[in-house]
């Protein structure tokens, strides 16, 4: 029979007594032991979402300036006089480009990366437009965007691919094509690796491939049917464009200086939204200190009054004590181990309920992260917008590392022991008043007391 | 050979009571010799608890010397005190103070358990004076499942577990029936006889007193009257009562 078990013998004595206060104090360390993760996990989510924005505002800043010293080049679209005759739908052509024109906007000054695409518009005969676009890691950097941007199902054009293609939604449909079948084009055999959704600015029909398969079937190698010139810096851009029309006066030349137009709001957006979410990070934060503060009071609180109260009873008891000669020391252990013992019970308590209602109990007592995230996308002109949403997702483009994510707190195993440790300190904090005083009562006054 | 457990000298208690003194106790002296069972008697307020209380250390003289075996425990400190009440006295009160959530062994146990003994031999040792107060079989029964005459059983053997040089009693037939308050008495003396156990016993119930070795009137804080009765067997050197009758 040691000190623990008298403890334990003491709390059961007042069942009842030691029932409402090990709720009460369950429901404060529960407090204590949920908050802390749920904080935790709106921060991180929130954190995310910031550096979302950063990192989106940072890649919309390079792709803005990126756009703005964009230069398109390409011959105008005309009917196709073959099918003007008769009744029926008239097709469009367009002449393609020579390898000698790209040699020569390559060499102009001024001029940083030339990106051939080919595109062999539809014809009477079948009813798909074939694109080509160059698989290398420089074209890509350069400008993503030369990709099919909605793959739905399989994987994107790679480095180095051929004999494969993406098909989109309705090219699949009228070739009778899915994913992993092997279609035939003008004659050559192409595994289809990817379908992409329908998306503007592309148009329906669409039979992705390399450049170099679409010039190989088409019978068009070296040729090109658009240029996306890019000059070293935006005051160039408009001499560049003068240099491009003086090589060839057919060519339609335009430039992307108008997106920098757009840059400056969409970057003050970025700035209020971060600004929004560093709000909601700060509040979060001072809410769950206000209540972790009241649920550390709080079973303080309970545990000084109750060891109080039971000190007063017990004076006869602790004059007995004395009298048969436990030393201060002794009495303080005693009273202040009954205050740690309803402490750890009640967080044993608390851990077991924590478990079940953190989700719940958390979004009663934080406020919710809110929804600051943005993307960056493309309306159908092309011009580059700011899309609503958590993070970066869906169609936007895919920052690594930046992807939504869910709040997902728990009650680990390392919450657990720090909830425990705080119980028995708390438990510890609460009891020394009281046991101080049971300690130095002195035992002539408390023989006496009745 | 000084064969006195206790000696008392020049001890006189004073505190306030309001904005009066009070002093129950007024340059007493005694001494009692190892082996003595001494009663304590006198009117409500003559002192006598107070005495009792100093002697078991729970109070503080304001004056004087208290010498148990030999050590003054008038001027020592709480520190020091708390040794000599769990080593030196075993105490027996009217009201038995058994703590409620423990047996009647583990109460005995519990003393033994301050003092710093092992498990196995306190509780063998519980068991051992619990049989020699006459409670064998009844080791498990907390308190309130006890008569009261048990409970005052209980509380002897208690005061015997550390083997302590006094037991001091204060009306420890307070509140028993005639049955058991003369059960109580007897057990007293025959602990006393057998085992030369000390007892200074404080009573109103001059029988109760009447059978003791030695009876101690208290008025106003000063011994009126000190008897050696006829029981005085182990002192040895009194063959008959002697009355010493102090101013």
């Amino acid at each position: 029979m040691g000190i623990l078990t008298r403890a334990t013998r003491n709390l059961s004595r007042r069942k009842t007594r030691a029932l409402v206060v090990i709720i009460a104090l369950s429901l404060a360390l529960t407090m204590l032991i949920i908050l802390p993760p749920s904080i935790n996990a709106r921060q991180a989510l929130t954190q995310k979402a910031i550096n979302s924005l950063i990192a989106n505002a940072d890649f919309l800043k390079t792709t803005v300036t990126l756009s703005a010293t964009e230069i398109q080049c390409d011959y105008t679209i005309s009917f196709d006089p073959n099918t003007m005759i008769g009744h029926g739908t008239i097709w469009l052509t367009q002449p393609l480009m020579n390898e000698s024109l790209f040699n020569n906007i390559t060499s102009l000054p001024d001029v940083t990366n030339v990106i051939p695409l080919f595109l062999e518009l539809s014809t009477a005969n079948r009813s798909y437009q074939i694109y080509g676009v160059p698989l290398e890691n420089a074209s890509f950097q350069m400008d993503p965007t030369i990709l099919p941007q909605n793959i739905t199902q399989g994987r994107n054009l790679q480095v180095g691919d051929s004999g494969v293609v993406i098909l989109d939604e309705h090219a699949a449909e009228n070739l009778s094509a899915s994913l992993g079948d092997t279609v035939t084009i003008l004659g050559r055999n192409f595994t289809v690796v990817g379908i992409e959704g329908l998306e503007l600015p592309r148009g329906a029909n669409g039979v992705t491939m390399s450049l170099a398969d679409a010039q190989a079937i088409t019978n068009s190698t070296g040729q090109a049917w658009a240029y996306k010139v890019f000059a070293d810096n935006i005051d160039n851009v408009n001499t560049v464009v003068s240099r491009i029309r003086s090589l060839d006066p057919k060519l339609e030349v335009s430039a992307g200086l108008s997106q920098l137009n757009t840059a400056q709001p969409l970057e003050s957006q970025i700035n209020v939204l971060t600004q929004a979410a560093q709000n909601n990070l700060n509040q979060i934060q001072g809410t769950g200190l206000i209540e972790i503060s009241i649920a550390v009071i709080a079973d303080t609180a309970i545990i000084l009054f109750i060891m109080l109260y039971s000190v007063r009873e017990r004076t006869k008891e602790i004059g007995t004590l004395k009298a048969m000669g436990a030393s201060n020391a002794k009495i303080l252990g005693q009273f202040m181990l009954e205050g740690v013992l309803l402490s750890v019970i009640a967080a044993v308590i608390a851990i077991a309920v924590g478990v079940f209602v953190l989700p719940t109990l958390a979004s009663v007592l934080l406020p919710m992260p809110v929804q600051t995230g943005v993307g960056i996308g493309w309306d159908p002109n092309g011009t580059v917008v700011l899309q609503p949403g958590m993070v970066s997702f869906g169609k936007t483009p895919v920052i690594p590392g930046h992807e939504t994510n869910f709040i997902a707190a728990s009650v680990t195993p390392e919450i657990m022991l720090l909830g425990l440790g705080a119980a028995i300190l708390l438990g510890a904090l609460g009891s020394l008043y009281p046991a101080l005083k049971a300690a130095r009562t002195r035992p002539a006054e408390a023989m006496r007391y009745e | 050979m000084n064969d006195s457990v206790l000696k008392i000298e020049n001890l006189t208690k004073t505190y306030k009571l309001g904005k009066r003194d009070v002093q129950p106790l007024t340059n007493l002296n005694l001494e009692v010799k190892k082996g003595e069972f001494t009663a304590i008697m006198g009117p409500s307020g003559s002192g006598k608890t107070t005495l009792l209380n100093i002697i078991g250390c729970i109070d503080k003289a304001t004056s004087g010397s208290v010498l148990i075996d030999n050590v003054d425990i008038a001027h020592l400190p709480e520190s020091q005190l708390y040794k000599i009440r769990r080593d030196k006295i075993g105490f027996i009160f009217q009201n038995f103070n058994l703590l409620p959530y423990l047996n009647a062994r583990e109460n005995v146990e519990l003393a033994m358990e301050l003092a710093g003994k092992f498990k196995g031999q306190r509780k063998q040792r519980a068991k051992d004076l619990l049989n020699t107060v006459g409670l064998s079989g009844r080791e498990q029964h907390r308190p309130q499942r006890l008569s009261q005459g048990e409970q005052q059983r209980v509380a002897i053997a208690r005061a015997l577990a550390n083997d302590p040089a006094i037991i001091l009693a204060d009306e420890p037939t307070g509140n028993l029936d005639v049955n058991n308050k003369q059960e109580i008495v007897k057990l007293l003396l025959d602990l006393n006889q057998k085992q030369g156990t000390t007892i200074i016993m404080v009573t109103h119930d001059e029988q109760v007193a009447a059978q003791t070795q030695r009876m101690l009137t208290l008025n106003n804080g000063k011994i009126l009257k000190d008897k050696q009765t006829q029981k005085s067997t182990l002192s040895g050197n009194q063959s008959k009562a002697e009355e010493t009758q102090e101013e």
